[in-house]
This record gives C-alpha cells, sequence and structure tokens, in this order.
C-alpha cells in the first residue's frame, strides 16, 4: 500500500510525474464518460492580454513619420532595426515571430483602437476592456456572457479556460466557472488511497444543513465541485497530444503550449485566455518592452507552427489587447507614461492579414495622447460575430459596426 | 470602486442595524467567536490561543491585540539582502535573497505574539502597496518599508500617509524618483488619490497635473538608499488642488486630502472589507468614516470600534470572507503547532495565487471571490495535505531558512524532503488530546473542532467519521494504536478540504 510518505515524495519531489500519480478525482473522471473528438470547423479565440500598458509606438513602429524620432529622442526603434511592412510602418525588431507570421498572411494590424472617455487609470481601463463596458461597472466579463450564451452544454467544464493563477474578469460569468490552469503540472487532489473515497464524497456532496450562512459559501461549493471534475478531466484530455515544435522556455510560451494541447484535445474550448507582462515602462522602456515583445512573438510564433503541424491553425484566432498604449511623448527616465490608442493584432489561418486603419497621427494630441479612431468593441464585434457566430449586441450591450480581418 | 475588481454581489444575506452596528458587542462568548475575532484580526489562531481568548472573554482579548509589547522577533532577515535588483549579478544570489526575504516575513506572522500589529502591516502593505524586485525594489528596502508599516501598524493613519509618501520603495514603485520640476511623472499623484486616500470620483485630471507637480523633488540617494530632498528638481511654484490655490509641497497635498470626507469614507470601506465583511453598505461605511475623522486618523481607536462591535460578531461577518493564501498557510501551521515555516510555503503560496510581497499590481490583492478558482483550490487542498502529512526524516534534511539550501539541494538529498512545507509540527495526537481512546466519534468532532470550529454538516461529519473507521475499500477497520496517528492526519486533511475552512 502506498504510504503517505511516500507520496509526498512522488508529488513534490516529481512534480512533473503528475499525469501519472493516481488521481484523487479517478471517480469523477470516470463519471465524465469520453472526450469528444475533434469536431471539424471548431473554433476557438486565444486572448493575449498584454498587461500594464503596452507602448503602441514602439510595437507598430511608424517609422516614416519624422515626428516619431521627434518625440522619441532617445528610446525609438531605429529605423535600420524595424521589420518594415512598408516605406513608413513596421514592426519592433524583436517581432520577428509576428512579423513571419504576417509574411504568411495570417496576422491583422488593427490600428488606432481604444473608447470614448479614455480612462488612464490601470485598473479601470483593464476592467473596461475585460467587461467592454466603458460607461458603467458591470460584475461580468464580455466573454463570459459569450459562454453562458455559446449553447455548450453545461457538462462541458471546458468552455473557457484561464491559463495562469488568476481568473481574468472577461471570464466572469453568471453561469459558467471557468477552470484556471497554470501549467502541465497543475494537478489534482493528491492524498493517500484510503483517503479518497471519503475525499471523492467530500468534494461532491456538501449537505445544506450549514449553521453558516457565508455569502461564499455556494460558490466554494461549486468551485470545489468543478476543480474536483475538471482536474480529473485535464489530464485525460492532454494526454493525446505531442508538441510538434519546442516551445520557448518561458512561462508565456509554455502557456500557449497548454492551449495547444486542450484545443488539439477537440474538448470544444471556445476562448483561452493568457498574460503576459508588466508592460507599465515608466522608466528604461526599451529594455523591459523589448524583452516582453521577444517573448510574445517567440511564443506566438511556436504555437502557429506546432497548431499548423496538428492542422489547427485554421480554427484558432488570437486577439491580443493591452488596457491602453502609451504617451506619446518619451519622459525623461526613457520610459513612457499612460496613454491610449494602441494597435491590436488578430493571429490565425483564418485571418485577412494586412494593415487596418490609418495610424493616428502624432502631431494631433489629445493632451499628449493618441487619438483613437477604431472602438474596441467593434473589434470584439467581429470576433463575436465573424469568428464565434453569435449576435453580438447582447454581449456588448448594443451595436458594433464588424470590421473585415475575418 | 474603480481599483477593486472584485464583483460587488457578496454582500451577507439579511439587513444591517445601522443604529447599533458600531455599539459594542455583548452577547454570547465562546470559542467560535473567539477563533473568529482571532482569524480577522490576525492569521488564525493556534489551539491554546483560542482557548485563552475565549477564556478571557471580548473586551480583554481585543484590548491585549491592540496594546501590543516590545517585539521579539529578529527585524531583518539573516544574511545580505541589499544591492540593486537590477544589477546584472548573481541571480542565485538575488533569488534567494527575495526568499530570505519573504520567509522573514511568512516567520514573523507565524511566530509574532501581537498577531494585529503583523495583520495591520500586512493590511498596509496590501494598502500602501509596493512590489519586492520591482523597479529597482530591492530586499532591503521592503523590509524597510514593512519597518514603516509595523511602526505604524495601529498608529495615525493621516502621518502613515505622510511617510510612505517618502518611503524609498513607495519612491521606486510609482515613479517618485522620476518626478521632477522639469518632467513630472503623475504616477505617484494619482495613485495616492486612487488608491490610496480619496478613491475615483473625487478629484480630476488636472489636481493628479497639479499634485505631481507638488510631489516634485523627492529621491532616493543611490549611495544610502535614504530617501532625500532635493529643492532643484523641486517645482515651487503655485498650484490650484481640490478648488486651494498655494505653493503647496507634497506634504500640504496630503494635508488637503486628509480634510476631505472622501478620505476617511475610502478608509472605512477598505477597513470593513478586510475585517468584516465584502460589499459593506454605504451607510455602514458612511459612520465608520465619520467615526474615523473624528479619531482624527487614530488607526488604534478605528479598530478598538471595529473588533468590538455588534456588527463584526454578527452572523451576517461570521465566515464571510475568503481566507488569503497567507491566510490559509499560516493559520494552518497555527493550528498543527509549527514552529517554523518552511521553504515549500513560499511554492504553494505562488500556487495559490499570492507571492508574499508582491501584489498584482499597485491596486493590491483583490481578494474574495478571486482568490478562488479550480486551479488555486486544488493548491490550497494539496499544499494542506501536504503540510498535515508533513513528517520530517531527521533534522539535517530538513528545511531551514539556510539560504544555501533553498536553492541548490545537496547532491543525494530529495528535493520533496528539503522543500518541506513547515518545520517540526506537533504531534497528532497533540491535535486532537480531546479526543477519547479509540473513539471515532470523540476523534471526528475533535478533527472538526480543531480545523473548523465545528462549522460541517451532519453530513460532512459523517464523511469524516467513515474515513476513520473504513480502509477506503469497503472493510471497516478498528481505531487503534497503530492507525491511529494516520487517520488524525488523513481526518485534519480531510477537514481542511471543507468549504467552510476556505472562510475567515
Amino acid at each position: 500500500m502506498n504510504t503517505r510518505r511516500q507520496f509526498i515524495q512522488q508529488s513534490v519531489g516529481a512534480f512533473a510525474g503528475f499525469l501519472a500519480i493516481d488521481s484523487i478525482f479517478a471517480r469523477a473522471a470516470r463519471a465524465a464518460g469520453a472526450v469528444p473528438s475533434p469536431g471539424s470547423g471548431a473554433r476557438t479565440l486565444l486572448v493575449v492580454n498584454l498587461q500594464g500598458g503596452n507602448d503602441g509606438l514602439n510595437t507598430v513602429v511608424p517609422f516614416g513619420d519624422p515626428d516619431y524620432y521627434r518625440v522619441r529622442p532617445t528610446i525609438n526603434v531605429a529605423q535600420s532595426d524595424v521589420l518594415q511592412f512598408d516605406r513608413s510602418l513596421g514592426l519592433n525588431a524583436k517581432l520577428a515571430g509576428i512579423k513571419a507570421l504576417y509574411d504568411q498572411h495570417r496576422v491583422a494590424v488593427l490600428q488606432g483602437v481604444h473608447y470614448p472617455n479614455p480612462n488612464l487609470s490601470h485598473f479601470r481601463s483593464t476592467e473596461i476592456w475585460q467587461t467592454a463596458a466603458p460607461e458603467t461597472i458591470i460584475d461580468t466579463g464580455w466573454a463570459g456572457r459569450y459562454l453562458d450564451d455559446a449553447g455548450l452544454p453545461k457538462s462541458n467544464l471546458f468552455k473557457g479556460i484561464a491559463i495562469g493563477p488568476i481568473l481574468p474578469k472577461m471570464l466572469v460569468s453568471n453561469q459558467t466557472d471557468v477552470p484556471t490552469v497554470e501549467n502541465f503540472k497543475t494537478g489534482a487532489f493528491k492524498g493517500a488511497r484510503d483517503e479518497q473515497a471519503s475525499a471523492d464524497q467530500i468534494l461532491n456532496g456538501a449537505g445544506s444543513d450549514y449553521a453558516v450562512q457565508s455569502p461564499y459559501l455556494k460558490l466554494v461549493q461549486e468551485i470545489e465541485h468543478d476543480a474536483n471534475a475538471s482536474s480529473a478531466q485535464l489530464p485525460h484530455l492532454v494526454a493525446g497530444y505531442k508538441p510538434a515544435i519546442e516551445y520557448p522556455q518561458t512561462p508565456f510560451a509554455q502557456g500557449l503550449n497548454l492551449a495547444a494541447a486542450v484545443i488539439a484535445s477537440g474538448v470544444g474550448t471556445k476562448v483561452i485566455y493568457v498574460s503576459l507582462g508588466s508592460f507599465d515602462t515608466h522608466a528604461n522602456q526599451r529594455a523591459t518592452q523589448d524583452r516582453l515583445l521577444e517573448q510574445f512573438a517567440g511564443g506566438m510564433k511556436a504555437f502557429y507552427d506546432d497548431l499548423a503541424a496538428h492542422q489547427l491553425d485554421g480554427q484558432v484566432l488570437t486577439m491580443t489587447f493591452s488596457e491602453f498604449g502609451r504617451r506619446v511623448e518619451e519622459n525623461a527616465n526613457r520610459g513612457t507614461d499612460h496613454g491610449t490608442a494602441a494597435p491590436m493584432f488578430l493571429i490565425g489561418g483564418g485571418v485577412k492579414g494586412g494593415i487596418y486603419g490609418d495610424h493616428p497621427s502624432l502631431s494631433d494630441l489629445d493632451f499628449g495622447n493618441l487619438k483613437w479612431h477604431t472602438d474596441f468593441r467593434s473589434v470584439y464585434a467581429t470576433v463575436l460575430e465573424r469568428w464565434l457566430g453569435v449576435q453580438s449586441a447582447p454581449i456588448l450591450g448594443g451595436a458594433f459596426d464588424t470590421l473585415n480581418f475575418v | 470602486m474603480s481599483a477593486d475588481a472584485q464583483p460587488a454581489q457578496y454582500r451577507p444575506a439579511g439587513t444591517l442595524d445601522l443604529s447599533t452596528a458600531l455599539d459594542e458587542y455583548r452577547g454570547q462568548w465562546d470559542s467560535r467567536r473567539a477563533a473568529h475575532l482571532l482569524r480577522r484580526a490576525g492569521f488564525g489562531g493556534s489551539p491554546q490561543e483560542i482557548e485563552n481568548a475565549a477564556a478571557a472573554g471580548m473586551d480583554t482579548t481585543v484590548a491585549r491585540l491592540i496594546h501590543f509589547g516590545a517585539d521579539q522577533l529578529p527585524a531583518a532577515p539573516a544574511g545580505d539582502i541589499s544591492y540593486d535588483m537590477r544589477a546584472t549579478g548573481d541571480k542565485t544570489q538575488r533569488r534567494n535573497a527575495m526568499i530570505l526575504t519573504d520567509l522573514w516575513w511568512l516567520d514573523r506572522c507565524l511566530r509574532t505574539t501581537d498577531p494585529l500589529r503583523e495583520r495591520m502591516t500586512y493590511f498596509w502593505s496590501n494598502h500602501f502597496t509596493s512590489g519586492i524586485g520591482q523597479k529597482g525594489i530591492t530586499p532591503q528596502m521592503m523590509v524597510d518599508q514593512y519597518a514603516l508599516f509595523r511602526r505604524f501598524a495601529l498608529g495615525n493613519y493621516a502621518e502613515l500617509t505622510h511617510a510612505v509618501t517618502a518611503d524609498p520603495a513607495m519612491l521606486h514603485y510609482l515613479d517618485g524618483i522620476a518626478n521632477r520640476a522639469q518632467h513630472p511623472n503623475e504616477n505617484y499623484a494619482r495613485e495616492l488619490m486612487e488608491l490610496f486616500t480619496m478613491g475615483v470620483g473625487n478629484y480630476t485630471e488636472e489636481d493628479v497635473r497639479q499634485a505631481a507637480r507638488a510631489f516634485t523633488g523627492t529621491t532616493v540617494d543611490r549611495f544610502t538608499g535614504q530617501s532625500v530632498f532635493n529643492p532643484r528638481f523641486h517645482d515651487d511654484g503655485r498650484k490650484t488642488f481640490l478648488g486651494r490655490s498655494g505653493d503647496f509641497t507634497g506634504d500640504d497635498v496630503i494635508d488637503i486630502i486628509m480634510t476631505q470626507p472622501s478620505t476617511a469614507r475610502f478608509m472605512a470601506y477598505k477597513f470593513l472589507r478586510a475585517f468584516v465583511y465584502d460589499d459593506p453598505e454605504p451607510e455602514l461605511v458612511n459612520a465608520l468614516g465619520d467615526r474615523f475623522r473624528g479619531f482624527d486618523y487614530d488607526v488604534a481607536r478605528l479598530m478598538g470600534v471595529l473588533l468590538r462591535s455588534n456588527v463584526f460578531y454578527s452572523q451576517r461577518a461570521y465566515r464571510a470572507l475568503v481566507k488569503s493564501p497567507l491566510e490559509v498557510t499560516i493559520g494552518a501551521m497555527k493550528t498543527l503547532g509549527a514552529t517554523e515555516v518552511g521553504a515549500r510555503t513560499l511554492q504553494a503560496m505562488v500556487a495559490m495565487g499570492q507571492i508574499p510581497m508582491q501584489p498584482p499590481n499597485v491596486a493590491g490583492w483583490p481578494g474574495g471571490s478571486l482568490w478562488l478558482n479550480t486551479g488555486t483550490y486544488l493548491a490550497r487542498l494539496n499544499y494542506l495535505n501536504q503540510l498535515v502529512s508533513f513528517k520530517p526524516a531527521s533534522s539535517d534534511q530538513m528545511t531551514t531558512m539556510a539560504a544555501a539550501q533553498l536553492v541548490a539541494p545537496p547532491q543525494g538529498v530529495d528535493p520533496g524532503v528539503l522543500y518541506a512545507p513547515a518545520g517540526q509540527l506537533s504531534s497528532p495526537q497533540a491535535w486532537v488530546s480531546a479526543a477519547k481512546p479509540g473513539d471515532a466519534h470523540s476523534l471526528a468532532a475533535s478533527v472538526l473542532e480543531l480545523v473548523v470550529q465545528g462549522d460541517a454538516t451532519i453530513e460532512q461529519q459523517q464523511d469524516i467519521l467513515r474515513y476513520i473507521v473504513s480502509d477506503g475499500v469497503g472493510n471497516r477497520v478498528a481505531l487503534n494504536g497503530e492507525n491511529f496517528e494516520e487517520k488524525v492526519r488523513g481526518a485534519v486533511s480531510l477537514a481542511m478540504a471543507l468549504p467552510t475552512y476556505q472562510l475567515a
């Protein structure tokens, strides 16, 4: 019999052996039944949060505009370093992976995206992008509302997945508990054999005669149930997947590797969230932003190469966002302060590659910030209607024009 | 609350009686209420501390919590922790310094005899946020900042706001060091108003710009690491801030902020959310805010009222908050008689979504429902299971706080043992000393009293009992000398998986 002592050594000393460890949730896994087979045409949206406010000007660089070198005297990307789209616009050199995908017509660059009355607070602006509600404060996220109405069976625990430790507000919903998964090592509750029968009961059942009336009790019970079930299923889901290429050893790329595994399982996940940051470059911007952009591009290139090898690259649309771009003029610390409009990347086999919208003017500014021309809710509407195939107005609280990138 | 990602749906059911909410509680006093107080005013009580508080009574216990004595714990981590985090250097040494500093802080939380002081230090660190290792903040700066929070734990909030404005870690974190007359940097001015004092909606963008000018000139001396005011970088011109005009300094701006009713109310909201329940009623927030202002921002008086109040001991406040990973780990260690934190504690807290001394952003950890998702929930259960099961093989294999062992286990030593969840625990027999030998019912009751003060349903009690008397594959087993310890460990681990255990 497996003693508790051995268990500690197995589970801690050999984290990577997680898939081999008996799960205390074995019964729940059996109850969950067969895993659905990959369905053709099943579409997934991957949302990448470039958290902290990514500087758009040093991401998609307007090198042909002399004003760019005027407002960014020390932190500009030299023209010779720009990966050029044309004679005026190009990518930061660290985005070579994105440029490669762009050259395959798999990247749409949307310029000048933001929302009315820009808010310069990280938290409020992040909340605005995640709830798609610039004017009001609401409890649910836009993708959470989509999942509630996506017509997926309640029994599917993987309608959405957040990769990382925290559930983003984007995926908060009224009816769907989206699992958060850190990495392949994230595992089920591990315990000794003689605890398993009782643990199954304790984690699944509850009883209702609590003397306690906590407002959180129901939530905890639901999460416990879903944690129980989803953790039992995940290893089975991803067991058949082998990455076709080696992903970079960054947490971001490893998260994308997990996303690819989930997509390849065919479980029918509609929305996956992953974040990278912090892009809050008030000082010494180049070193920080370049490092992060390199992680972003390296991860995305590996992800799409892997998906292509699995013939899934046409089924996965990636959308980036950041709570805001940054101030046009650099500050005294070789950094930039909070700003407004910025570009978004839409990536995938289903994308009509190209540049969408003009680069915002660097001289006609709004209190030192770029003027936006495309409302991010138009981008969301396009993704919801043309990619996920649902009506966007109920989710976004109004009708927004759709764009042509898919 | 813009800074507040917390969904606003977790206000307790029932209605608030505002007329008596802040009056002194005169109801029943028992170990359940004592444990409630020690969960909120500390990181949970040990069985002995709960028993002592239950015997001493509410008023005496609160008085003891508030009037703390001299501190016997190390004021700083052992070992060299001072260097520039951005300097290129030995990465292992950098990592060790951060781990040492984190463990130093966790050790204080575990071993302090004045839990409210460390609890308030945690509160302030999640209010006036900074992040170790971020933006040039060295472990030493973080230790110094925590010393400031400890000094002002129950001190004057207005004075603390002045002091933290010139704190080196804060000057780094919110770019005060970059805020010069020639190029004002708005970061600190904005967060001061949005997150530290008044809250959004009580000032304009122009107020942010004007306040940023007033704060110019305070920077950190590169050689001493102390903050200095350099008049050459200060904008001594006229500013207009919140309707007043003058040649304001940063201190003037803070003094003006402290005259605003919104400031006391914003803080009252934060105190209520941290200590009583989420989404507190606006009337309660206003009432407590008015008291706070009446007390001239004396936090000791405010906490004296709050921790003795009817609303604090009401059914609506009981188990109405979600435990943070810090409360889960330290609380469990106290329950189990741990004398020392382990390196694994840190790893577990990261998996639960909380890296000590590194809030996710300047708004701090939002807490509440955002602590809980399927991933962090399993991380809690796995850590607790591992902690309860932990039996150090021998002292030389045990994790100590020696830096060398934190990242490079000696050859041949199983890292699973080295990365221990804690130092020595008290014996499982001691956890359930009230249980009658051989009596499974009394053992189940003892375990549930130890872990959740009996807050379990009949079904859950039966599940624990069934575990004690069966082998997991349908055979009945008798509780005897041979299996007793394992059964206690298993039952405690299962009890720590109960939903109520996740709630403070």
